[in-house]
């Protein structure tokens, strides 16, 4: 039985009786349908003809019925398909600046020798320990300042200027463990810093700058109080306070377009769940990610 | 002769030289630091330091954002901490929180993730399926579909009246019921500390299994002296993540409730209650307060862990 050493969480495999085994698979095969239950509910729910989501705590709808998905993508003065398109835009270019701007100054900590390098590390790590809300007022005041409230921009900018020091420390890590000898060689050659970080840094980081950049994206996607403190014209809306303004409109009237629209949110993230579930899950095991 | 002076003369120029570019070096090398390090730096000045020196300078104040800060001294941190009965509520709601669903939690992931460490065929995806809510958990969809699973017609409630005949009452708008909704909500995403206790599990050499297995030592034995004192830094890192997050929960009760922290401020958290202040009520530097509050709140707690942990966190070496 091999056992790959670089798995760090799979144990290997135990062989049972069958009984054993087929009860356990049973038991696990259970939990798993209870643990889901709930998000199964919510897309059955969807699908259902609306007078019919409370008859049965049944998951099959009598019937396929996609009126909920039109009610609810047309439910608030504008569409969802503006809202998607807000999401979208927010994440994708605040995952750019977190990958660009915390790699840059990983780069810097774990390469390049300056003077006052170990103070600014400390003073990187202690802002990971800072809780949001304490900046939050000032800098909201500083966007107001700027015109940038009821605009993407305060969601995006900062990611640029690496505030997000969680990353920084994330690919510090991983920078530290690609071998030194690579950019003394680069540098004998003549190669500039830059070039190092293009040429050699990068292209060997994938891994990291792949988890940093799923994270990000997911963390944007999900996020709720950036949004809904810096947006208010409906057009500018992101995906999540659309659905908080149609929880707000519909109330408990309509259950089948509100699961609809819920649905249609999760599944960004569902998709990366899908692809990219092991980078997902390996990067939680390897940083202690709380999500 | 000549060829001699003619290469000493080459040597000194280039010792010279070499100085000279020793010095460019390490002005190059400076500059190079600085200028990748140029983007965090105006980050850390100008959105975190900056803004963190101006949230402690404007808790001393009275600010709405119209008229420029009114310094009041510490008049709000009097208020909130003597005669503020919402900040009481926000403080009962979040202790609640924190000290029913981190433990709960925990102790579910550590419970899973052992049952998964036994050697099971597929746990690739019954890992995946534990770990999805803890993904999607924290999106506003799942936040809905919780005040759908709570409501007076919701599911659990459907579900009571088939198996028991049971009405069971509306629990989200319950005042008695409401916080512990969320608690279950956050129980139920625990599937990234899940994962933290599965790597650490796989750490623990098997060999001391074996030996105790060879001492005669039954399961329970080998879990409390084994198991559980391996995985102590694990489950202390675990459960200090665990807690500053649950402090700063905000999502979930702020969908059940709409904004309001209700029904009678029974899910009024900390950080739902800062937010009223600032962005419903523009009391900047009252909320400023409470932010510099919670932080000392936070920082008591992560050194009172790392203090107690020598008591308990076993470190092998």
């Amino acid at each position: 039985m091999t056992d790959a050493p670089h798995d760090l969480l799979s144990p290997p495999k135990v062989r049972r009786s069958p009984v054993k085994s087929i009860l356990l698979h049973a038991v696990l095969i259970v939990c798993s349908f209870g643990m889901l239950y709930p998000i199964l509910w919510m897309i059955s729910g969807s699908f259902r003809p609306q007078e019919e989501l409370f008859g049965s705590s049944s998951l099959i709808p009598s019937a396929l019925d996609l009126g909920g998905y039109v009610r609810g993508w047309s439910g608030l003065q504008v569409t969802f398909g503006r809202f998607f398109w807000n999401s979208l835009v927010i994440s994708v270019l605040a995952t750019i600046g977190n990958v660009v701007g915390c790699s840059l100054a990983a780069f810097a900590f774990s390469r390049l020798r300056f003077a006052g390098r170990n103070f600014w590390f400390a003073l990187m790590l202690g802002t990971l320990m800072l809780p949001y809300h304490v900046v939050l007022i000032p800098q909201y005041i500083l966007f107001l300042h700027l015109g940038w409230v009821n605009s993407p921009l305060p969601l995006i900018v900062p990611k640029y200027l690496a505030t997000d020091a969680f990353f920084i420390f994330l690919m510090v890590q991983f920078f530290r463990g690609i071998p030194k000898e690579l950019d003394e060689a680069a540098v004998m050659d003549g190669c500039s810093p830059f070039r190092i970080y293009w040429k050699i840094m990068l292209p060997l980081s994938m891994p990291v700058l792949a988890t940093a950049a799923i994270f990000s994206f997911i963390w944007t996607w999900d996020d709720f109080f950036g949004p809904l403190i810096y947006l208010s014209d409906i057009n500018t809306y992101t995906v999540q306070l659309g659905l908080r303004s149609f929880v707000d409109s519909t109330g408990s009237s309509d259950w089948t377009a509100l699961f609809a629209m819920s649905n249609l949110s999760l599944i960004p993230v569902f998709l990366f769940f899908l692809f990219f579930q092991r980078l997902l899950i390996e990067g939680i095991a390897t940083t202690g990610m709380k999500r | 002769m000549a060829s001699q002076t003619e290469t000493m003369h080459r040597g000194s120029r280039t010792a010279a030289l070499r100085g000279q570019s020793a010095f460019r070096r390490m002005l190059d090398r400076n500059a190079a630091g600085y200028v990748f390090l140029l983007p965090w730096l105006l980050g850390f000045f100008g959105l975190t330091l900056g803004p963190a020196l101006a949230s402690l300078y404007l808790s001393f104040t009275n600010y709405d954002l119209l008229q420029s800060p009114d310094w009041v001294g510490a008049a709000n941190y009097v208020r909130i901490l003597t005669d503020d009965p919402k900040f009481g509520a926000a403080m009962r709601v979040t202790f609640t929180y924190v000290i029913l669903s981190v433990p709960l939690k925990l102790a579910f992931a550590l419970a899973v993730a052992m049952a998964f460490n036994r050697g099971i065929k597929g746990l690739t995806l019954y890992r995946a399926i534990f770990y999805l809510p803890s993904l999607l958990g924290s999106s506003v969809a799942i936040a809905v579909l919780w005040r759908q699973l709570f409501a007076s017609d919701g599911l659990i409630n459907m579900a009571l009246w088939q198996a028991f005949g049971f009405e069971g009452p509306s629990w989200i708008s319950n005042p008695d019921y409401a916080l512990y909704t969320l608690v279950l909500l956050s129980i139920w995403q625990f599937g990234s500390p899940m994962i933290i206790f599965l790597a650490g599990l796989r750490q623990i050499p098997k060999d001391m299994y074996e030996a105790a297995e060879m001492d005669g030592a039954g399961k329970a034995r080998q879990f409390f002296r084994i198991t559980l004192p391996l995985l102590t830094p694990v489950i202390f890192f675990n459960s200090v993540i665990q807690t500053i997050e649950a402090f700063k929960a905000f999502t979930p009760a702020f969908i059940i409730s709409e904004g309001t922290g209700g029904p009678i401020n029974s899910t009024l958290f900390y950080t739902l209650y800062l937010y009223q202040e600032a962005f419903g009520f523009f009391r900047m530097g009252y909320a400023s307060a409470l932010a510099w509050i919670l932080v000392v709140i936070i920082s008591l707690f992560t050194a009172f862990s790392f203090l107690g942990a020598r008591y308990w966190v076993h470190y092998d070496d």
